[in-house]
């Protein structure tokens, strides 16, 4: 496997074409051997699902938010849930493996953004077929949920090593995974607006935005269960 | 710099490693790690008091203030008001911990504690920065503080049941204390475990003792009740941005009914 590796990075190193080298690195991210010099992947992959999301309607302003906006939502995420990872890692005793849980991590993060990237052509073609703002929402929503997915198959394949050897690694999965959502559809909430409503001006926050998602679900929940 | 080792080095658990309890206490300067205390204790009341500052304007900043003075004082009183109480119970069911080693025991659980609670903190101040709604404030802090305290007395217990497996020697008698560290060690690797367990971990398959469950249960019902009666003597930490500033409330119900309202007022 390093010989591959080797080889890979030598690749890249290489004069070989650009887009040669990034079809490199992101087969190395796919198939597990993600490292720290991948980072530029998940900002690039997700600057340029953000900007095909955002297109919707065919406002460049909404798109350039858009595509701002991916990077600094998984981002965001991870820099506000590693603290706590960390000191509860430390706590089981397992500080000697965080250097590997957290390049899983990022390197799921990157797996997101590319499985995000490869599956926005279909976005286009959705956009181009259907004019309407909910089922654009409602697709995009879907596109994240593969991704998601994808990236848990990456974190869990990492994961998997690190669990044989400590099986409290287990529960560091589900712990980060818990951790991840929490902060993760909060942040998502507070970026609104990623699609844009075609009948609203461009803006990069939503006016009033600066609320929680959860509340507004519990409220719902109840108004449903009241009446 | 060396306090933030001592602290690290208890929540990696080199600190509470048989080896390094052998002589019946955990083997950190007391004074430091009380420092570090306050200090991440005020790092989480400058998380917790964001909210009224996002929210409440010119008087936010006050309850800022007031919430990074009253986390540390929260853990501190309530450490003073118990502890007298605490060393006694624990002598009466038996256990050999002298005073000095139940204070570190319990300021080292502290400090787990105050981490945990630290460490959280920017999710805390995140989601003080995008909620309108106080009660959410209100649930999203109880559950940060149980998850906090849940890794404290993880830690206590765990602690106490490693001080119990240690046969404290004199340690005028050199030769006896490196049988019982050998002993120690081999107990350790004998039952298959790894060879430096987490803080949390337990180190082999024996069950607790009687004693060691005993003075877990007492020091529990006394802080958590204690601890929790503090919590609602402090009040505010959250700062309800609908009511003007103050630095206590009126004495008033208690927790439990405090918890109830907001969950109510975050269905209303």
């Amino acid at each position: 496997m390093t010989r591959i590796k080797g080889r890979n990075q030598a690749q890249s190193r290489s004069a070989a074409p650009f887009s040669q080298s990034v079809l490199d690195q992101a087969n190395d991210v796919l198939r597990g051997r993600a490292s720290l010099r991948h980072a530029w992947l998940l900002i690039v992959c997700g600057l340029a699902y953000g900007a095909v999301m955002g297109s919707h309607g065919g406002r460049p302003l909404q798109a350039v938010y858009s595509a701002v906006k991916v990077p600094i939502l998984l981002l965001a995420t991870v820099g506000l849930s590693l603290p706590s990872f960390f000191i509860v890692n430390t706590l089981l005793g397992l500080r000697d493996d965080f250097k590997v849980a957290v390049r899983g991590i990022l390197g799921a993060q990157a797996g997101l953004t590319i499985i995000l990237a490869s599956l926005a052509p279909l976005t286009l073609f959705w956009y181009g077929s259907s004019n309407d703002y909910n089922s654009a929402i409602l697709f995009n929503g879907l596109m994240f949920g593969v991704a998601t997915a994808g990236a848990q198959v990456l974190l869990r394949r990492t994961y998997r090593p690190l669990a044989a050897r400590r099986p409290w690694q287990r529960w560091m999965l589900r712990f980060w995974m818990l951790l991840y959502m929490f902060v993760g559809v909060q942040m998502g909430w507070v970026l609104r607006p990623f699609v844009g409503d075609p009948g609203e001006p461009v803006t990069f926050f939503r006016a009033g935005a600066w609320d929680n998602a959860y509340v507004i679900v519990f409220k719902m929940i109840w108004k449903a269960l009241a009446s | 710099m060396s306090w933030l080792g001592d602290l690290d080095k208890i929540l990696r658990g080199e600190a509470t490693r048989l080896k390094a309890l052998r002589r019946g206490r955990i083997e950190v300067r007391v004074g430091g790690l009380t420092v570090i205390l306050i200090l991440l204790a005020m790092v989480y009341g400058l998380c917790i008091g964001s909210f009224s500052v996002f929210r409440g304007g010119s008087e936010g900043f006050r309850q800022l203030g007031a919430s990074m003075v009253k986390v540390p004082l929260l853990f501190l009183l309530t450490l003073l008001v118990t502890f007298p109480s605490l060393y006694v119970f624990n002598a009466l069911v038996g256990s050999r911990l002298i005073l000095s080693s139940v204070l570190r025991l319990l300021v080292a659980a502290l400090a787990v504690t105050v981490a945990v609670l630290a460490s959280l903190g920017p999710i805390v101040a995140f989601f003080s920065a995008s909620t309108t709604s106080y009660a959410f404030m209100i649930l999203l802090n109880v559950a940060v503080f149980s998850v906090a305290g849940l890794m404290g007395m993880a830690f206590l217990l765990q602690t106490l049941h490693r001080l119990s497996l240690i046969v404290p020697e004199p340690s005028s008698h050199p030769d006896l204390e490196a049988i019982g560290e050998e002993k120690a060690v081999q107990t350790v690797a004998g039952v298959g475990q790894v060879a430096s367990p987490g803080a949390l971990e337990p180190v082999d398959d024996r069950a607790l003792s009687r004693h060691v469950k005993a003075v877990f249960r007492c020091w529990i019902f006394l802080y958590g009740l204690v601890g929790a009666q503090m919590g609602w003597v402090l009040r505010p930490f959250v700062g309800n941005p609908s009511i003007p500033f103050t630095f206590f409330r009126p004495r008033e119900s208690n927790v439990f009914q405090g918890i109830l309202t907001a969950l109510a007022n975050l269905f209303s």
